[in-house]
């Protein structure tokens, strides 16, 4: 095998990056492709609360660079959904525990153990930043329709593109119907501001907090459209770029219905 | 709703548009944040052209980047010692013999 590694990056802390690396890690591998997921947050992992595999770690990606297991002993089997790993970072140590050339080495003995690698970045661009991007073939920055994350994600992607790395926008969290009264930018603006090529919109969604809180993959619930949203940015990620962007809708009222026969609405 | 539908009508539009503006100039000057290394860079290249054509003293040459209310501007500044001749180009030990500086700033142009 020669795996894939993606980076799921933002800049800006808390827009979706977990949520999103969960998610479409969880699609891939209801797809039939050999996942993992990495959480390079040393110090602070989250990965393995909003996946439910907090109880069975046993070794993380510090001891998998320092020698102390194999990549295979480390990564945590998902008895959900076949083929999805969870490689979970130390909690006990900081940032500074792991340098790119660490993860340049290991991502070799990833790619040949998985056909899908996806990292979890932290948030910033220092060390943590570093790390997480120096192994990947491509990224996926998410941002929320708000200032300041789509300005953190400009740095982000003028940083990854420095580094030769590709990279696609994820807009979390939209809530079309402050997009439809002029509230909320909207997926056209942001990518008119960042001019970079879409992999997905996903809504805010409390279904994500319904079954983050249980510790159970978003994108099994038929009937969560942010699940729903993961799962198709899980097929452009796998081999169909050109799957439609659906742009998330509010339920239609008499007056936007109105509004958009005479020719206003969007 | 109805307010909605009277914004449309009016053609004003919520807080969105003012986000966008916004977003558009922050991030024409966070675009033009540039590294050390690239300045250096461009520095070096920019003083091998002028040193073509002029012969400058290259400890006092000074690069910026300026930022006004609505431009950002690129700064050169460099002593002019003397002006090479053609037949001077050709041959570049002639650069070694010392002139009276002169001022010259005039690469003053508008960032791409
Ligand atoms: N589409 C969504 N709808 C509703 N809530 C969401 C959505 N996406 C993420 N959230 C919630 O937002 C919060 C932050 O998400 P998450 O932890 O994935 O962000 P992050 O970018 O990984 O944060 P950090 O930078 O701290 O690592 C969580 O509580 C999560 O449940
Ligand atoms: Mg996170």
């Amino acid at each position: 095998m020669n795996g894939k590694i993606i980076v799921i990056s933002s800049g800006k802390g808390g827009v979706g990056k977990t949520t999103a690396t969960a998610s479409i890690g969880a699609a891939l591998a209801m797809d039939g492709k050999r996942v993992a997921v990495v959480d390079m947050d040393i110090g602070l992992r989250n990965l393995d609360v909003v996946m439910g595999l907090e109880n069975r770690i046993v070794y993380n990606i510090v001891d998998i660079v320092r020698g102390k297991c194999k990549v295979k002993q480390a990564a945590i089997k998902d008895r959900r959904i076949d083929n999805l790993f969870l490689i979970p970072a130390s909690q006990s140590d900081n940032k500074d525990a792991l340098n790119p050339q660490d993860i340049m080495r290991i991502s070799k003995e990833l790619r040949k153990a998985f056909d899908f690698i996806l990292m979890d970045c932290p948030a910033g661009i220092e060390r943590g930043f570093e790390n997480a991007v120096a192994a990947a073939d491509e990224a996926v920055v998410v941002c929320t329709p708000e200032v300041s994350s789509i300005r953190d994600a400009d740095r982000v992607i003028g940083l990854l593109s420095a580094k030769g790395i590709p990279s696609k926008l994820l807009i979390n969290r939209i809530v079309p119907a402050m997009v439809n009264r002029g509230d909320m930018l909207s997926h056209q603006d942001v990518v008119d501001v960042l001019s970079i090529d879409l992999v997905g919109l996903v809504e805010a969604d409390d279904q994500v907090v319904i079954s983050t809180n249980s510790g159970k993959p978003i994108v099994m619930q038929e009937d969560s459209r942010a699940g729903q949203a993961f799962k198709r940015i899980a097929m452009r990620l796998n081999g169909q770029p050109d799957l439609p962007i659906q742009v998330p809708k509010s339920s239609q009222s008499f007056w936007k219905k109105f509004g958009s026969k005479i020719g206003f609405g969007k | 709703m109805l307010s909605d539908f009277m914004r449309k009508l009016f053609g004003k539009n919520g807080s969105k548009d003012i986000a966008k503006k916004r977003l558009q100039f922050a991030l024409v000057y966070d675009r033009l944040e540039v590294s050390d290394d690239m300045l250096k860079e461009m520095q070096n290249e920019i003083v091998a052209v002028i040193s073509r054509y002029f012969v400058i003293d290259r400890d006092q040459l000074k690069l910026d980047i300026t930022r006004h209310d609505d431009l950002s501007a690129l700064m050169l500044n460099t002593p002019i010692i003397s002006a090479k001749t053609r037949q001077r180009t050709a041959n570049p030990r002639v650069a070694d013999k010392k002139g009276k500086g002169q001022k010259f700033s005039g690469a003053k142009n508008r960032a791409i």
